[in-house]
């Protein structure tokens, strides 16, 4: 969260269900996801939202992209941006 | 018109616009096949000191469909990337570019090519050189044999050129979307003004241009041995571009682009989403492959446009007034390509599958007097076989809605006289075409060209 916090969020607001856009680079919750693709640890990341309650979070670094489901993480990030 | 500006998101977004879409037998390499995909709509040949380019953060695409099921079976990807000489000077060109690899052109763009088949992905060719943009005689001398530096043979008889071209489209844009009016019928138009002749809106404006010529059975699923009537002559191609899904903008001009490209335009035929498809379907329509289209099969049986002519041309067209039956000629002519036995000597049906793709037959040899209104005009290598560069898809568009086509599916009905006729004036283009790859006409250079004579 560090990485992300010091980052920019940006908020884009879609009704109720508001979405998230999360810059940062690679911190230990979206690890897993890039070891699978062979990212490099210092390679910016992407992180969208498109529902908090959800939990899905698509992180995409280059032009790869993977969805993890994490709701905790993804509810604080909704906490954080609000 | 074709597809410049044809939708809302694309009318924003111009370098990922794609204009029109190519696909002819070579006429001077007949065991060739041409395939075109242009972007960048309306360049003004004097637009600088940063003239017109490809994206570095757009990806193009010319696909092929050898199946008939809407869906690539060969993709030719192109990605490009821009290298600036020197980032201390504001201008393009710092003295004459007598070559591409002149340095004194600060802004070189090169490309490569990704083909992807069932195979997998192989990039085939890279490092290609862009020609610059036709700027005048000081800055870009001998400005076609500069063009022609770009012509690559990336591979045995395997070429490829990108950059800017002339524009080959033509068409009264200014008549045509003042409510429909076709400047040599303005007597009939509900405007109620005298007739008068076409103006080419198109005229010496520029557009960059991706040709790609290979041989045809990189592209033919097995080999029609020259037969006309074999599905195995048919190919479908469209063309698109895509832009990366996230786009992150930072202080300091820093723009990041993330995850995996997202296609935001596309064409097949010529006018399919510019005036089949709805407004508040266009976007969507953009971002989709042939596979989606009979989601829009009933606009394509029912197009807004034969709705409107007897409307806007009072008493001429009641034939096409009373027709109310689904247009089976449009949607084979559109979304399957048209059977044998319709049209003599022809077929490039793909079958059931509703895709909107450019169907070539590749067994039709090209025509030694073509006509530019293709196969309505008797010409069988022209529109809607395939689409070549000087083909008048306005004139063949506006008579096919009209009713000129239905007979092809039902010969009891009698098609309004003005249905043949119909023409936005511009029958005979005035763009000079190439006979040689890449076939568009060399770009009117910015210092020849004067705001006004783009009105000629």
């Amino acid at each position: 969260m560090d990485d992300v916090t010091r980052r920019v969020f940006v908020k884009t607001g879609a009704g109720a269900a508001a979405s998230l856009v999360v810059v940062g680079t690679l911190g230990t919750a979206a690890a897993d996801a890039k070891k699978e693709h062979h990212g490099h640890h210092s390679d910016p990341i992407v992180a969208w939202i498109g529902d908090p309650h959800d939990g899905r979070i698509t992180v995409m670094s280059g032009r790869r992209e993977v969805t993890i489901r994490d709701r905790k993480l993804a509810e604080r990030l909704a906490r954080a941006a609000r | 018109m074709s597809s410049h500006r044809e939708a809302p998101a694309t009318s924003k977004d111009p370098v990922a616009d794609n204009t029109d879409t190519y696909a002819f037998v070579s006429p001077d390499q007949p065991d060739t096949v041409t395939l075109i995909a242009n972007y960048l709509p309306f360049e003004a040949p004097f637009g600088g000191p940063n003239f017109f380019e490809f994206a570095d953060d757009v990806t193009y695409y010319i696909y092929v469909d050898n199946n008939g099921d809407g869906v690539p079976d060969i993709t030719y990807a192109f990605d490009f990337e821009t290298v600036v000489g020197n980032p201390n000077t504001f201008l393009y060109n710092t003295g004459p570019i007598d070559s591409i690899s002149s340095s004194n052109w600060n802004r070189k763009q090169f490309y490569s090519i990704t083909k992807t088949t069932q195979a997998g992905s192989q990039v085939i060719a890279s490092n290609l050189s862009c020609p610059p943009c036709n700027i005048g005689p000081a800055s870009t001398p001998n400005y076609a044999a500069l063009a022609a530096q770009a012509v690559h043979e990336f591979a045995p008889r395997r070429t490829v050129f990108a950059g800017q071209r002339l524009e080959g489209f033509y068409i009264d844009l200014g008549a045509v979307f003042d409510l429909g009016d076709l400047r040599p019928f303005e007597k009939l138009h509900i405007g109620g003004m005298a007739d008068s002749v076409g103006v080419n809106s198109t005229n010496e404006f520029g557009v960059h241009s991706i040709a790609l010529q290979v041989p045809k059975h990189d592209l033919t699923r097995a080999d029609p041995n020259g037969n006309w009537r074999s599905p195995n002559a048919v190919i479908g191609v469209w063309a698109a571009a895509s832009r990366a899904k996230a786009t992150i903008r930072e202080p300091g001009g820093v723009t990041g682009c993330f995850g995996p490209p997202v296609q935001v335009s596309r064409l097949g035929n010529p006018l399919f989403n510019e005036v089949i498809v709805p407004m508040g379907e266009k976007d969507l329509w953009n971002s989709l492959t042939p596979q989606s289209d009979s989601q829009f099969l009933s606009y394509v049986q029912h197009p807004e446009l034969a709705g409107l002519l007897p409307i806007l041309y009072p008493g001429v067209f009641p034939n096409l007034a009373g027709l109310s039956a689904p247009r089976a000629d449009l949607v084979a002519i559109l979304l399957t390509g048209l059977p044998a036995g319709i049209v003599p000597g022809f077929q490039n049906y793909t079958g059931s599958t509703y895709a909107d793709e450019l169907r070539l037959n590749v067994a039709i040899p090209p025509s030694s007097s073509p006509n530019p209104l293709g196969i309505i005009g008797g010409d069988l290598a022209g529109w809607p076989n395939g689409r070549r560069v000087f083909d008048d898809i306005t004139s063949v568009a506006l008579r096919a809605v009209a009713g000129a086509t239905y007979p092809l599916v039902d010969k009891s009905y009698t098609p309004d006289a003005a249905a043949a006729l119909l023409t936005d004036g511009l029958t005979s283009a005035n763009t000079s075409y190439l006979s040689q790859f890449p076939y568009l006409g060399t770009p009117v250079s910015g210092y020849d060209t004067a705001p006004l004579s783009l009105v000629s």
